[in-house]
């Protein structure tokens, strides 16, 4: 099977508004969730704890960073501080509210709802403000939440260290694990859990796009006031996308601190995550979906990689401060690259590819 | 016929710029209501009072049997009105398809969650809204193009797909800036019929910038003059081009 459009007869409106038009893709698609939910999760603990959780983690703060600043063009430094709130959010739901009413998806949920509500309290000032200027906004949200959760020992139980580990009987599931015989606190499970939000938050995402409110979103980051002029409400808008966005971010910071490290810090989710974050999104592509989760793989990956370069070809050549530097540098050059070469990031190169491959052999 | 629009005693100043001074003119339903004038005679600045853009300092709007000091353009689309602009507002990131089905949003009802889990009204409405567009598509025969990115293509096209995003929003009324500026007589024909289909085939009042005096004699019903900010000149064709004033603005006047 080759990867063409012959064939595939569009004959009404909703084929035309498919994700996957192509047959060639709906194959590569569905081997895809069999690979992801089938083999990754009998790989082995390590691999799925330090590299596979993280990334989903991580992406799904990009998707949702990338709802605000692609989709909408409202820059935000803000990502870590929304995460930060949905982690402990979620870690106080679990703690106070009595066990057989919470649950851990649930309390992701709501944990992102609060942070889509504070999200839009530091969104208030996008409605008169644009661009660079909001960076000093949402930066406030950072050092504001980061501040707060400091200052008030309530939100952590008091636990002197600034670290609480999380408890076993958080993963309990309303005792789902002793029905099935499975052990929930396990990486498997906890993998197939944020797979299976990630997956969920990100078909919501990509249909968002390709609705009425993504091309709200679109024309509010292209022309404000032509947008305004069609009907459409701009701070609405602009309101909105602040909510999703960090309702995405606060899932991810309850997956991130439950479903890969175990324990609530709030040295996690300093500023330089905010910036990690939006690296994964420049690097990927802004306004669009794939190229949020090929960035947070490739920024996330690289360190990694680059060690176990170092390892096993210079003999533990690099510690951890060259590692870091040298990332830190591979990442500007690859968004100064990007920016000069190809804007749209990594999705755009994916997507030269698949129109090139479209044409094979015969490009013209 | 009904005035549709009536605009009253309008000045607009920024600062100490007065770009409109003390303007009066009504537009008649179902009408092709051409304004023209010299560069910088405030006439982009009337279309932007009407549609609530700028914020008149003195007077008043009157649309649709509703007197107005001012109104945000938001609630003007809500009451149907529908404009281009001068220099194109695309949304440049947007294919073609997705900016002309971004004029349909004020028909779309289903929230945010519905659209994205793309479950019920959601999954309609774009179903029947795309059909509303393509009937657009097709009357401006941009068909071929429909998926590209507004970006790529060429200036007359663009000029096109703004009009279409204008159009499939099933306005009473219809502001075009400069619809033909910087088209050649080709491109300027196509437009040009166009315009008189939506005006008289769909009876979409028009109030329509234009340079070009042509068309502008041509195609409209009515021709409003302005002049460094005042108007000097409101009549038919035919009576504003005798008009001495007209013709002195137009032409210069010997000292």
């Amino acid at each position: 099977m080759i990867y063409r459009e012959t064939g595939n007869f569009v004959t009404n409106y909703f084929k035309d508004r498919e994700i996957f038009p192509m047959k060639f893709d709906k194959v590569v698609v569905i081997l895809g969730l069999l690979f992801l939910f089938l083999y990754v999760p009998t790989t082995s603990e390590y691999f799925l704890s330090a590299h596979v959780i993280p990334i989903l983690a991580v992406g799904l703060a990009t998707v949702g960073l990338n709802i605000l600043t692609g989709l909408t063009g409202q820059l935000s430094l803000g990502t870590a501080g929304f995460m930060c709130v949905g982690a402990f959010g979620t870690y106080n739901l679990m703690l106070r509210v009595p066990d057989y009413l919470m649950s851990l998806p649930v309390a992701l949920l709501l944990s992102g709802i609060f942070a889509g509500l504070v999200g839009v309290v530091f969104g208030l000032p996008a409605i008169r403000i644009k661009g660079f200027y909001l960076l000093v906004s949402t930066l406030a949200a950072q050092y504001f939440v980061w501040w707060f959760f400091n200052s008030y020992a309530w939100f952590l139980n008091y636990e002197s260290s600034g670290v609480v580990a999380i408890a076993p009987k958080f993963y309990d599931y309303w005792g789902l694990g002793n029905l099935l015989g499975v052990d929930m606190q396990g990486y498997p499970a906890r993998y197939l859990l944020s797979l299976v939000v990630c997956i969920g938050l990100s078909y919501f995402a990509k249909n968002l796009l390709r609705s009425n409110t993504g091309r709200n979103f679109m024309s509010v980051r292209d022309r404000d006031i032509a947008a305004s002029v069609m009907g459409i409400s701009v701070p609405k808008a602009k309101l909105l996308a602040f909510f999703i966005s960090c309702f995405y971010c606060g899932v991810a910071g309850g997956i991130y601190s439950f479903l890969y490290i175990g324990n609530v810090d709030l040295m996690i989710y300093e500023v330089d995550r905010s910036f990690t974050i939006l690296f994964m999104l420049i690097i990927g592509g802004l306004g669009s979906i794939s190229g949020s989760w090929l960035g947070a793989i490739f920024v996330y990956e690289f360190p990694i990689v680059f060690t176990w370069i170092g390892d096993f070809i210079f003999q533990g050549a690099f510690n951890t401060a060259v590692v870091e530097n040298v990332s830190n540098m591979v990442y500007g050059v690859f968004i100064i690259a990007l920016l000069i070469r190809e804007p749209g990031g990594f999705a755009a190169l994916w997507a030269t590819t698949k129109q090139k491959l479209r044409m094979w052999p015969y490009p013209h | 016929m009904s005035d549709i629009l009536k605009v009253e005693n309008v000045t607009l100043q920024f600062g100490g710029v007065k770009a409109i001074t003390d303007i009066s003119f009504n537009v008649k339903e179902g009408e092709i209501c051409a304004v023209i004038g010299p560069n910088g005679a405030g006439k982009s600045s009337m279309l932007n009072v009407i549609n609530g853009v700028y914020l008149p300092q003195i007077g008043t709007v009157t649309y649709d049997g509703v007197e107005r000091k001012s109104i945000n353009p938001r609630d003007a689309a809500i009451a149907g009105m529908a404009r281009t602009f001068q220099n194109i507002a695309l949304f440049q990131g947007m294919t073609v398809l997705e900016n002309i089905m971004t004029g349909r949003n004020l028909f779309m009802k289903s929230t945010w969650l519905e659209q994205g889990l793309n479950i019920g009204r959601a999954r309609e409405e774009e179903r029947v809204n795309r059909l509303a567009v393509e009937k657009v598509i097709k009357f401006l025969q941009i068909e071929s193009i429909r998926k590209t990115p507004v970006a790529k293509l060429p200036y007359g096209l663009q000029k096109r797909v703004e009009l279409g995003r204008a159009l499939v929003a099933e306005p009473k009324i219809l502001l075009l800036d400069e619809p033909m500026a910087g088209m050649n007589l080709e491109e300027k024909a196509d437009m040009s019929c166009f315009i008189l289909e939506i005006n008289k085939e769909q009876g979409i009042t028009t109030v329509m910038i234009e340079h070009d005096m042509g068309v502008v004699m041509d195609i409209s019903d009515h021709v409003v003059v302005l002049d460094y900010g005042k108007k000097i000149g409101d009549g038919s064709p035919s009576e504003v081009m005798a008009n001495q004033d007209v013709i002195d603005a137009y032409l210069g006047v010997s000292h």
